[in-house]
């Protein structure tokens, strides 16, 4: 043992025996501020909750991953690194930290302990927690990488309905699923909402000859069901207008294979990233959308006619 | 209050469980006087190990209402928020309790590295400690997957895309994670088994080391500008 190791235990052991007994003083004082953070939580926990997002969905590609709030600090730092040292700023980096974190012990020895006597450390100390700090206030204010898509809750409740009744297990969408009925997407806007309700309500009274079983669902089950169903598909054929309005109206700000401007991103393969509802209701007013977007609105200056047109153009570009 | 067989049935318990001495040794102890406001940042450490065990009862009692499975995770989970006595409150105090863990774990080290705390003799005490916070976020990420909604989803995609950043072993670290090539079924029975199973272990054994040595070696004193110039007169440094 070093001198000033000695030396510490004994002023230690004196320091220790001025003081006073960890129970009750100690523990009095652990025990308040346990019950504050314990009030605290209760608050949190009863008016906000823990929410619960809709089931997850393997095949939506426009969701906005966003992590935990202790992660984003990491999220943000890794912006800032080109593609091809991704893996220094996720992974090498706050590893490099960690071992930085244990060893520090070892780098800062010797018997200074107050933050003044070690200028290096105390100072390399506020710059980490500052750093922390401010990356994770840059990572909650930074927009959204996709925008928020408005989701028709009627359509959500159906695709809820799809997988526990496991009709992919005869049908698919867009080649995905059983091969027993036919591709839903490409059903979808060739049958009316009526004959959608009948057919879920009993499959042979409007297909003779269906080996689909009736389902016994509730009046509002069948509604959210044909709502989903209507919503995957184009939403039936276009009329040869459709191009021609896109060519005098969009093509200024946005490409369709080829051609147009880059204003606007390129719808060439929007069917396949967009469905209907969400394009249609972006024509009429992209604001209620996407609140930054600098498209103006078509409601009005277009007819619903055209509109619907339009969407039924967009939704077959896949 | 030290062992003393008076024969009475305390005496004869003191003498089969040693719990007077045990009593001595964790509550009766001397501990160095902080004075004011420094005083309460005395307690973090405390208040991390309260949350702590906040975190394991509530999630015991949501464990008894989830199902581990992509199939079952998201409507058990709903189930607990709506219909479970007391379920909503329940699964608030977890979610919460996590977010309290991190801030708690985070403000008790920049107590003890603003304060050298680390230093002489307790460097051992600070290496677990930071063991402890990388358990901490671990749970924090496995836990994360559980409701399996869309955030949780897709966050663990990301999370393990991350993963498999990793230098050389990246790729196997994935799959590792994700039971497979793609997330499903594997991930989360493995993310529930590590959130519920491996790491209470592990963050068990650690508190009970970091505890040992934060009793064996005592709380350490404030520092002092007075205290830190005494020990530059000695000599050998």
């Amino acid at each position: 043992m070093k001198p000033w190791q000695e030396a510490y235990e004994k002023r230690y052991k004196a320091a220790k025996e001025r003081g006073r007994s960890f129970f009750p003083y100690a523990v009095f004082k652990d025990a308040l501020v346990a019950l504050i953070v314990f009030g605290v939580l209760s608050y949190l926990a009863i008016h906000f909750g823990a929410k619960l997002e809709e089931l997850a969905d393997p095949t939506d590609t426009t969701y906005n991953p966003r992590p935990e709030w202790y992660f984003l600090f990491l999220f943000q730092a890794l912006k800032a690194f080109p593609g091809s040292l991704e893996s220094v700023a996720a992974v090498v980096l706050p590893g490099a930290a960690i071992l930085l974190l244990i060893a520090v012990p070892f780098m800062d020895s010797g018997p200074l302990r107050h933050p003044l006597n070690r200028p290096f450390w105390t100072a390399l100390g506020i710059f980490a927690a500052g750093g922390v700090a401010t990356l994770t206030f840059f990572g909650l204010r930074s927009p959204l990488l996709n925008p928020t898509q408005e989701r028709n809750p009627q359509v959500m409740a159906g695709k809820r309905l799809f997988s526990e009744l496991n009709c992919a297990y005869c049908h698919r969408i867009n080649g995905k699923g059983g091969k027993v009925g036919p591709d839903l997407a490409a059903v979808a806007g060739t049958r009316s909402d009526d004959w959608l309700k009948a057919h879920f309500r009993n499959p042979k009274a409007v297909s003779p000859g269906s080996v689909m079983p009736k389902l016994n669902l509730l009046p509002e089950e069948i509604d959210d069901l044909t709502a989903y169903v209507q919503s995957l598909g184009t939403g039936g054929p276009y009329s040869p207008e459709a191009p021609k309005l896109f060519a005098a109206d969009c093509e200024v700000c946005h490409t369709m294979h080829g051609k147009g401007a880059d204003i606007g991103p390129d719808l060439s393969h929007i069917g396949a990233a967009r469905e209907r509802g969400f394009i249609k209701n972006y024509i009429m007013n992209p604001a209620n959308t996407k609140p930054d977007s600098i498209m103006p609105s078509f409601k009005g200056q277009l007819t619903g006619l055209q509109i619907e047109d339009l969407t039924r153009y967009l939704a077959h570009q896949r | 209050m030290s062992a003393s067989n008076d024969g009475g049935p305390r005496g004869w318990l003191y003498e089969r469980t040693g719990v007077d001495r045990v009593w001595d040794a964790l509550f009766a102890r001397k501990v160095p006087e902080a004075q004011g406001w420094v005083s309460w940042l005395y307690t973090l450490g405390s208040a991390t190990l309260f949350v702590f065990v906040l975190q394991a009862v509530t999630g015991t009692l949501l464990a008894m209402n989830y199902v581990p499975s992509p199939d079952h995770a998201y409507d058990s989970v709903r189930y607990i928020n709506t219909s479970v006595v007391m379920g909503h409150y329940l699964r608030g105090l977890h979610h919460w309790g996590a977010s309290a863990m991190v801030v708690l774990v985070g403000l008790h080290m920049l107590r003890t590295y603003f304060m050298g705390a680390y230093k002489y003799p307790r460097e051992g005490t600070w290496m677990i400690g930071v063991l402890l916070l990388v358990v901490v976020i671990g749970f924090g990420f496995t836990g994360y997957l559980l409701p399996w909604d869309q955030k949780a989803y897709w966050a663990t995609m990301v999370g393990t895309n991350i993963a498999g950043q990793t230098p050389f072993i990246g790729p196997y670290l994935k799959k590792i994670f994700r039971g497979g090539p793609e997330m499903g079924a594997a991930t989360m029975t493995r993310f529930y088994a590590l959130h519920v199973l491996v790491l209470p272990a592990i963050v068990g054994a650690l508190i009970m080391g970091h505890l040992f040595l934060v009793v064996w070696h005592g709380i350490s004193e404030p520092p002092t500008r007075a205290a830190d110039a005494d020990a530059e007169k000695e000599p050998g440094r």
